[in-house]
């Protein structure tokens, strides 16, 4: 079983999909879980305290602005876990922890240097590009070994 | 009887992500207002991004315009709005600045925005909070346009403190202090007004606060009205002005913070307050009278006499700013110059920290102590192109407005 | 969000489950559920359900309902356990955000759901591998065909 980043991390989609084929899913709810479950933080409502920005510091210099930071806080320990990853081009509308563009473009941007195992594709846009879709997703990730 | 809860919408990106949220939740709840956020479907968040027009990115802020369309349409309701983004993101800045004048062209709803980074802190938000709280609140009493009975009002200022009292809408007595301790200063001031006034405290119908120390002076003298200065002091601005009808603009360089405020009809629309350095403030220029050795009521001619022009300055750090002032007067430049200089150094600031979150309408009204040094108001004249109006007694801005409101309590008395 | 609130849950996880499926309606599938549902807590939504507990428990109660109609349920982490008040629409006055994100993917799961029913029994159906459409634009040379075919 791989650990396997999606983007957006938020998807139902992807989130089912990887894990539907045998391997784990990375998307922030992980992240938030872990926050969430933390005793003492009380900073509802994501428990993100400014900590977080500063940990972001890791992956955006202190320039960038806090969100971005805050953010990166959530993303950076799943790309820095993750064995394979996919990629949704041009999410539309994807909110919350995708909800920064400019996070989002960094987000892919770390990704695609790990050089790990990559599936990039789009949503699919009528049923025949779903069957693609479901299709390729499946053969990127039996790839990955593993059941399925 | 307790007053209703103020319900303020929620335009944002970020702040849960830079562990603010709570800060904002809690700056609210201090001054009885509730934060929420505009309730949409997708297809609503769909349809009224697109309607809006700015082709953003990020889905946050996508949802933002979205919700602020809501609330200009009356699908959502709200008495007040807060627009917060990160501060030093490009495409949120954009965001911001657009709903703010969108908000405020097409509705009544007052608003506020405001620029966070992980550091942001409740108190820094009270203020803000307040006056939205206040605007919702109290619009009825901020439509008072005229002083009745006998009234006081007492701002008491990070740099000074001030009192005046009013009678059938005349200003009969003042009082003037730098600020040391909150309540003798104010005591000190009250006592001025009241000796030149010839009233006494138990003659008073009605009294009112405002500036940092309002709440203790306010609960040690039994105010009426204790309430920020952004309302207080726009009220005081557009009535000394004679423009309480219409639009108009009032600009408050203090010695702590600056407010820019766009009124309409004396109720404020949209503000700023703060400031990123002391710099910026009445501080540095202060600080600049002293180093020329001279008081700080001369600083003004002086300026009016010089030319700014040939002397490099920047105020955007008050350490910087008077490493320049030094330099200046090292390299020989006249103090008339250096003065001028200095007022065009701190208008500048304020021009491009503050006034760019606001729409400068006329007339503009300059306020607070500051505003009789002739040389930054003429330096702030030349930055806006326009003839700067300075109502008399216009130092005492925040205590007249707080005398005018306080008279909306003498009937009830 | 008045309250402090305690760690709810410690070491659990939630998990939504999307119901789109024309054989079962949410009900069904939380009587489905509840039937398996051991140490599990089951919470009934309007798009399907929210499970809670220990991940091993919650995952063999997934695979239990999963198998009613394995092409129309879908499953995704949550972060927040179910009636969080942090996250309840009713204290924030609207929808938490990832709402939207769900809302939207919902709109075209049919389309997931084609393509999940096809790796099980392929139909006849050609679909052509021509992958998604790279959108490359046009070449400098077909630009200049156009223009002298219209010329």
């Amino acid at each position: 079983m791989a650990e396997v980043f999606i983007y957006p991390a938020t998807s139902l989609i992807l989130s089912d999909l990887v894990a539907r084929f045998g391997h784990k899913p990375l998307g922030t709810a992980l992240s938030v879980r872990e926050r969430i479950q933390t005793a003492g933080l009380d900073s509802p409502p994501l428990e993100m305290t400014p900590d977080d920005a500063k940990k972001g510091l890791r992956w955006a210099a202190v320039e960038v602005p806090s969100g971005v930071r805050g953010r990166m806080s959530l993303f950076g320990p799943l790309i820095d876990r993750a064995e394979a990853a996919i990629i949704v081009r041009n999410p539309d509308f994807a909110f919350g922890c995708m909800g920064c563009a400019r996070t989002d473009e960094l987000v892919e941007f770390l990704v695609k240097q790990k050089k790990i195992p990559i599936l990039e594709l789009d949503y699919p846009a009528d049923e025949e590009e779903g069957i693609i879709f479901v299709r390729r997703v499946k053969e990127f990730l039996t790839g990955l070994g593993g059941s399925s | 009887m307790k007053e209703e809860t103020v319900r303020i919408a929620q335009l944002s990106c970020g702040p849960e992500y830079s562990g603010v949220q709570k800060e904002i939740y809690t700056a609210a709840e201090a001054v009885g207002a509730e934060v929420f956020f505009p309730d949409l479907s997708l297809s609503d968040i769909r349809r009224n991004f697109r309607d809006f027009g700015l082709d953003v990115k990020s889905g946050d802020l996508k949802l933002a315009i979205a919700r602020a369309v809501a609330l200009v349409e009356g699908s959502a309701e709200a008495d007040a709005v807060f627009i917060a983004s990160c501060f030093r993101c490009a495409e949120a800045a954009i965001v911001r600045n657009e709903l703010r004048r969108y908000i405020h062209e097409h509705s009544r709803l007052p608003v506020v925005s405001y620029s966070f980074t992980e550091r942001t802190t409740s108190g820094t938000l009270l203020t803000r909070m307040e006056a939205l709280t206040t605007i919702a609140r109290r619009r009825a009493l901020l439509a008072r346009e005229r002083q009745t009975g006998l009234t006081m009002g007492v701002d008491s200022g990070s740099s000074t403190t001030k009192a005046v009292i009013m009678q059938d809408n005349e200003i009969i007595g003042t009082g003037w202090r730098p600020t040391t301790e909150v309540l003798t200063s104010a005591d000190e001031v009250i006592s001025l007004a009241l000796e030149e006034a010839g009233v006494t405290r138990e003659d008073l119908d009605a009294v009112g606060t405002t500036g940092y120390g309002r709440f203790l002076i306010g609960e040690r003298i039994g105010a009426d009205l204790i309430q920020e200065e952004l309302t207080v002091n726009s009220k005081g601005a557009v009535f000394l002005a004679d423009c309480q009808h219409g639009p108009s603009t009032v600009i408050d360089i203090g010695g702590m913070d600056n407010k820019a405020i766009s009124v309409l009809d004396g109720i404020p629309g949209t503000f700023t307050m703060g400031g990123i350095c002391a710099g910026a403030s009445g501080r540095f220029l202060e600080m600049t009278a002293k180093r020329l050795g001279v008081d700080i009521t001369e600083l003004g001619p002086l300026a009016m006499k010089g030319m700014g022009e040939d002397v490099p300055m920047n105020s955007y750090c008050i350490v910087f700013g008077t490493q320049s002032l030094v330099n200046a007067l090292a390299e020989g430049h006249s103090k008339e110059n250096v003065a001028a200089a200095a007022c065009h150094s701190v208008a500048e600031q304020v021009f491009e920290q503050q006034l760019q979150e606001i729409d400068i309408k006329e007339p503009v009204v300059m306020v607070g102590g500051t505003s009789l040094i002739q040389g930054l108001v003429r330096a702030m004249g030349n930055l806006l192109q326009t003839e700067i109006v300075v109502p008399h007694h216009s130092q005492y801005i925040g205590s007249v407005g707080a005398a005018l409101l306080s008279s909306g309590f003498v009937e009830k008395s | 969000m008045k309250e402090t609130i305690p760690p709810l849950y410690a070491g659990t996880v939630t998990k939504y489950v999307f119901i789109e499926s024309y054989k079962a309606t949410p009900d069904d599938i939380a009587a489905r559920a509840y039937e398996v549902s051991g140490r599990v807590m089951i919470k009934e939504t309007c798009f399907g359900l929210q499970i809670t507990g220990e991940e091993a428990e919650v995952e063999r109660v997934i695979a239990h309902i999963r198998a009613f109609d394995p092409a129309h349920i879908y499953v995704k982490d949550r972060g927040f356990p179910p009636g969080d008040p942090r996250r309840c629409r009713a204290n924030l006055g609207g929808a938490r955000p990832g709402y939207f994100g769900h809302e939207y993917e919902m709109g075209f799961i049919r389309r997931i759901a084609i393509g999940l029913e096809e790796l099980e029994s392929p139909s006849e159906r050609p679909v052509h591998e021509s992958e998604q459409k790279e959108t490359e634009g046009l070449s400098v040379k077909r630009l200049m065909e156009l223009i002298e075919q219209e010329a």
